[in-house]
């Protein structure tokens, strides 16, 4: 055990000293192994992992749901996600902010990256929310706060990866993400009310829109629900009747949301050839650095299982006579600790090695426990000092301070607690719509 | 020298094309796998091996790219830190040369283990292609990174002025 | 005392891992008086990777599927054929003795020390469509798990969908598929009583599927001589190989009785004229299989041969 935790520190500082995760782990890892076994028996086991995690048929979900979020993204559907849901809440206080948080929701249907979906939105609903002279805190706050439920809505690379790693069903992780992603929404919603009822002038009323302009919104607005119909629908088996069959594998779903987004894409004229060629190189990029972290982190957990970390850890909770809960509340705190400096995704291949064995050694239900990482993954990013979606707004906007943004995602940021402790209270949220699959 | 340039632009022109049209293939196969089981009962029995191969060629074939662009998941919390103490050029210049030296040891294991599987004659269920030319064009693939890497560390510590010469972007 | 490092890649609450290797863990150490013993390791790294890792060290035992590694193995299809009539235990003993006397000489296993065979149960057709004869088969979208349940499959028309065993429970979910041919016990270990509520049993099973266990030989090498001697006598080769076999039929024994037990589950039993087309079927298969080990250069037929007869002395 204490060779695993002094690897844990070795790991952590190289990551700090700018070495690349992946090396950072895989080195870790390698050097770990080699302790434990034999030379010759860690770079066998390192270089069989580089061949075989490359041609893990379950990962082929990645570069697909990566393609199919970049094709959406040029067909131009966010602008018309956020006129439908402008159409509807803009003529509310707080409306426009509202209709933010309901169109980074819609996007993230079709998206499987938070920072995808901040970046996006931030581009169409800024604008909109300067001219109606809402306060920078609470526009931007409400782009980064809403970009999170990227990966929690599914598609979400997330949910892939923390699938790959654990072997747990990505199909059922997708699913449980709806109903805590649609509580995300609400109880962002219920910030922004809060935020412009304690300051009217933050959040003034738009123009309203008449059932007319709302049905011509609407409208537009097809695609998404075609896509997010076909990738969750073929997943959840609900479109399998006569005579087509279209129910689908996770990567498969990924397959047919990338074409979809594609042809639509191509239909409206939106896609030029050098269009295609940018967002399949940007994917196959994407998508390979994505490969090198995933293999680092299968290095290093190998070397951690080797050394009998995870029944150390095992031993040590029954020795103290911890319950599960407090084990998971103490989980849980580490991740809302590491969550304000570490970025997501790092996060979670550090952390999901060492605790997912424990955590289903006490009980706990790995789908479960996949939802709420991500969600404690999601408040990471909007958490100071380091807090990836406010600096993806910071990086787009321009004149606004990160001290301004923290300060507006701060009741976002309450609710994420609240979201997070309702959905320890009531695990059934996250486990009910998988049980019907 | 601009002959070594554009040699270095093609070394990772070629397989970023390479890449791209393998993505698009792996996107119209998965397509066409589902319409077909689904509409004719009739799935492409191969696919799943397709798939496999697929994203090995897509991964490897962007790596040496992404190394080079220096372009790997890297946490930047400390960097203000370094820029204040001028660490940072030091620091990343070490880094990537000890990450392309230390990618050496699996790419050449890589090369043995191809070599084993082709001993043993093994090959893909369906279409029965022989898996050790996978195994070698990761081999080749993963020493190009390592190459790449070193390249970068050498020039960001002794020549940062010339970095423009190993990025394409 | 040596604490082997035993590779998995099952499912945790698995027979391979709760019975056959565990099994072994204390068969090893009843045989050495504890001098060795050995700990179970899940998902260092896929199947097809773990032969390579205990011939380089980075694990001292594991468990193959030989029909993960199409082309390595051909004479170990032998096992696997349709037509024998037997349990596991039966065919698992038998399955070591025709290695030691035919299958042995082609070395399939080189570069590790072989210290156990086994095959699961008579392999069945499990799906979430009724299927009720052997007509019913065809064109239903299958999971096969390679070796000569891939050749059964192309004579019965099932169209093949190839997805690792720990996906399957979702393959069939999703109804990616329709059905997978795995042996009765896999039931519990996939849970396909939810997801493949109908069997549809062929007496005998329509394959079987052939399972290696590997050491590496260098660490046997280390262990001292009169270890090494135990360790064969008592517990290598047969004995294990039975202990396997008979793990794999109590684990179908377990499984049935859930099945029968489970209101929406049923199972089909071919009916006579099914059965008897199904032997012309498996007699082709027989054939070509069988064409393609005596290519690999060992007596085929003799080979087979024995299995029949040392099941049939088993089973009596
Ligand atoms: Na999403
Ligand atoms: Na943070």
């Amino acid at each position: 055990m204490t060779e695993a935790l002094i690897g844990f520190g070795v790991v952590l500082a190289l990551v700090l000293l700018r070495m690349p995760i992946a090396f950072a782990m895989g080195l870790v890892g390698l050097v770990g192994f080699w302790m434990e076994t034999s030379w010759r028996g860690a770079i066998s086991m390192v270089s069989r992992l580089i061949i075989d995690t490359s041609q893990d048929y379950g990962l082929s979900v990645v570069p697909l749901f990566i393609l199919m979020g970049l094709f959406v993204n040029k067909g131009g559907i966010s602008r018309e996600l956020y006129a439908v849901s402008n159409a509807f809440l803009g003529h509310m206080r707080g409306g426009l902010a509202m209709a933010t948080i309901v169109a980074c929701g819609g996007f993230a249907a079709i998206s499987g990256s938070s920072l995808a979906t901040a970046a996006t939105m931030s581009k169409v609903a800024m604008p909109e929310m300067r001219k109606f002279g809402y306060a920078d805190s609470l526009s931007t706050a409400s782009i980064a706060a809403g970009g999170t439920l990227g990966i929690l809505i599914p598609p979400s690379v997330i949910l892939v990866i923390y699938g790959i790693l654990t072997e747990t069903s990505i199909g059922q992780l997708f699913i449980a993400g709806i109903i805590p992603g649609a509580l995300g929404i609400l109880f962002y919603l219920v910030a922004v009310r809060i935020t412009v009822a304690r300051n009217p002038a933050a959040g003034p009323a738009g123009s309203r829109t008449d059932w007319t302009g709302r049905m011509r919104a609407l409208r537009g607005v097809w695609a998404v629900l075609l896509l997010f119909g076909l990738v969750i629908g073929g997943l959840y088996g609900i479109l399998d009747f006569w005579p087509i069959h279209l129910t689908f594998s996770p990567t498969e779903a990924a397959g047919m949301g990338a074409m979809g987004a594609f042809l639509i894409a191509l239909a409206r004229r939106s896609l030029s050839f050098s269009d295609i060629r940018e967002v399949l190189s940007e994917t196959t990029m994407t998508t390979a650095s994505l490969f090198a972290v995933l293999i680092g982190a299968w290095i290093f957990s190998n070397f951690v299982n080797i050394a009998g970390l995870p029944e150390a850890l095992r031993t040590m909770v029954s020795e103290l006579g911890l319950s599960p809960w407090m084990v998971m509340a103490v989980i849980l705190l580490i991740y809302i600790v590491l969550g304000t400096v570490f970025e997501s995704l790092s996060m979670l291949l550090l952390t999901v090695p060492i605790f997912f064995p424990l955590v289903t050694g006490l009980g706990f239900d790995p789908v479960w426990f996949g939802i709420v990482v991500v969600v404690v993954t999601e408040i990471s990013l909007i958490t100071p000092p380091v807090g990836l979606n406010v600096f993806v707004l910071k990086g787009v906007v321009g004149d606004v301070t990160t001290g301004t943004i923290f300060r507006g995602v701060t009741p976002f940021w309450a609710m994420d607690i609240v979201r997070l402790a309702l959905l320890l209270a009531v695990p059934g949220l996250v486990l009910y719509l998988p049980s019907l699959m | 020298m601009p002959l070594l340039k554009r040699l270095a632009q093609l070394s990772v022109a070629v397989p970023m094309t390479v890449a791209a049209f393998t993505l698009f293939g792996l996107m119209v196969l998965t397509f066409t796998d589902v319409v077909m089981r689904s509409t004719f009962n009739a799935p492409i029995e191969a696919a799943t091996e397709l798939t496999r191969i697929a994203i090995a060629v897509i991964v490897f074939s962007a790596m040496p790219l992404l190394s080079a662009r220096g372009q790997h998941i890297t946490v930047d919390l400390l960097d203000p830190l370094f820029v204040r103490l001028h660490m940072k050029r030091l620091l990343d210049g070490m880094v990537t040369l000890l990450c392309g030296v230390m990618l050496w040891f699996p790419a050449s294991r890589v090369i043995d283990l191809a070599e084993r599987s082709r001993s043993y004659g093994d090959q893909t269920e369906y279409l029965n292609i022989p898996t050790f030319y996978l195994g070698w064009f990761i081999a080749i693939m993963t020493f190009a990174t390592a190459l790449v890497m070193v390249l970068r560390g050498l020039i960001i510590l002794f020549a940062p002025h010339k970095l423009g010469l190993i990025r394409n972007d | 005392q040596e604490n082997l490092v035993i590779s998995s890649w099952l499912p945790p609450a698995h027979p391979i891992n709760v019975d056959m290797l565990e099994g072994l863990v204390d068969m090893m150490e009843e045989a050495t008086d504890g001098q060795v013993t050995g700990e179970i390791k899940m998902g260092i790294a896929p199947p097809p990777a773990q032969m390579d890792l205990v011939m380089d060290g980075a694990a001292d035992v594991t468990i193959i599927f030989h029909g993960y590694q199409p082309g390595r193995f051909i004479a170990t299809k032998l096992i696997e054929l349709p037509g024998y009539e037997g349990n596991a235990e039966a065919a698992s003993v038998a399955y070591w003795r025709v290695h030691e006397a035919h299958l042995a000489e082609l070395d399939e296993h080189r570069g590790v020390k072989l210290i156990g065979l086994s095959t699961h149960g008579p392999g069945q057709i499990h799906s979430n469509k009724a299927v009720n004869t052997l007509a019913d088969l065809n064109g239903l979208k299958t999971r096969l798990g390679g070796g000569v349940s891939a050749d059964v499959g192309a004579e019965l028309g099932l169209v093949g969908i190839q997805v690792p065993a720990p996906k399957v429970y979702e393959t069939l979910d999703s109804g990616a598929a329709d059905g997978v041919a795995m042996n009765m016990g896999e039931r519990i270990s996939f849970k396909l009583n939810e997801v493949a509520k109908n069997v549809y049993e062929m007496p005998g099973g329509f394959y079987r599927g052939s399972f290696a266990v590997l050491m590496s030989q260098q660490k046997f090498d280390s262990l001292p001589a009169d270890v090494q001697q135990a360790l064969e006598e008592e517990v290598f080769g047969e004995p294990f190989s039975r202990l396997m076999g008979a793990a794999w039929d109590a684990s179908d024994v377990r499984a049935r009785a859930a099945t029968e037990e489970a209101e929406d589950n049923v199972i089909v039993t071919a009916s006579e004229a099914d059965q008897a087309a199904f032997a012309e079927m498996a007699a082709k298969v027989r054939e070509k299989i069988l064409g393609e080990i005596a290519d690999a250069g060992i007596d085929a037929q003799a080979a087979y041969e024995m299995v029949k007869a040392e099941m049939a002395k088993e089973s009596n």
